[in-house]
């Protein structure tokens, strides 16, 4: 069996800056992810690492982020996470952690993972609204929120709004 | 192995050596791992090493890839290695046969 097996890590990325949103993106989080695999794990690890590791999918507004990497590999990877300390974009940085969420096979199991994921925190934050306006538009997200058959991108299914 | 005319590490410079090799190829973890300087020659710049079974690959290729010794080309040669510390005290490659 010669086909290449590769993991996919899901995780968020949590800061109490706000303004780290707009640090959230591919090449920011790729090299954040590799300097701490590089820290963590040495040349070695960097190396073992970096051979089919990419940022597969993010999402700036609610800090989800998608990496693969090997199979091989994916040990050192998600050893590595808790190490990212900054994300840094623009020279501008600020401080972060990222959270794993989910470690799946295949794109369709994370994808699956995060919309149950999306949901649970959808009605944590309907739990958490502070004022009328507010629940009634997480609620009609959650409403509206369901898995279809087609593909289609978890980010875009639920809308929060206004609330953080 | 040392070019000439560098001062010789002390033991302590010589752990440090071997800890920033492992930091260097397998980064905080390698650095982590418990290596013991058994004994040390300054002499001849020879040394037996410790370490735990686990960590026994992490070290051997961190002393391989190492090359530099403050700024100067050095070299790592492993000359023996064994399970047992008393098996170091006889080497089976210098061993002649009559």
């Amino acid at each position: 069996n010669t086909a290449v097996s590769r993991r996919y890590v899901l995780c968020e990325v949590v800061s109490e800056d706000p303004r780290c949103r707009q640090c959230i993106e591919d090449r920011a989080v790729g090299l954040a992810v590799r300097d701490a695999i590089g820290r963590v794990h040495g040349d070695y690890g960097l190396a073992c690492c970096s051979i089919s590791f990419t940022v597969k999918y993010l999402n700036a507004y609610t800090g989800t982020v998608l990496l693969r990497c090997r199979k091989d590999s994916y040990r050192l990877l998600c050893s590595a996470l808790p190490f990212v300390r900054q994300l840094e974009s623009r020279n501008q940085r600020y401080p972060c952690a990222l959270n794993t969420l989910h470690v799946g096979g295949t794109i369709r199991t994370c994808q699956k993972f995060l919309i149950q994921y999306n949901r649970r925190q959808l009605l944590v934050l309907l739990q958490n609204c502070t004022n009328e306006e507010e629940r009634q538009c997480v609620q009609k997200s959650l409403s509206s929120c369901s898995l279809t058959e087609e593909q289609s991108q978890s980010g875009d299914e639920e809308d929060d709004g206004s609330t953080e | 192995e040392l070019p000439d005319g560098v001062t010789r590490p002390t033991v302590a410079q010589f752990k440090q050596l071997v800890v920033s090799a492992l930091r260097e190829l397998h980064g905080e973890v390698g650095a982590a791992l418990p290596v013991d300087v058994l004994t040390y020659e300054e002499k001849t710049l020879s040394a037996i090493l410790r370490v735990i079974s686990s960590g026994f690959v992490k070290l051997w290729s961190a002393l391989t890839l190492l090359g530099f010794y403050q700024n100067r080309r050095c070299a790592f040669r492993v000359l023996q290695t064994s399970p047992f510390l008393l098996a170091l005290a006889g080497n089976s490659r210098e061993l002649v046969l009559d």
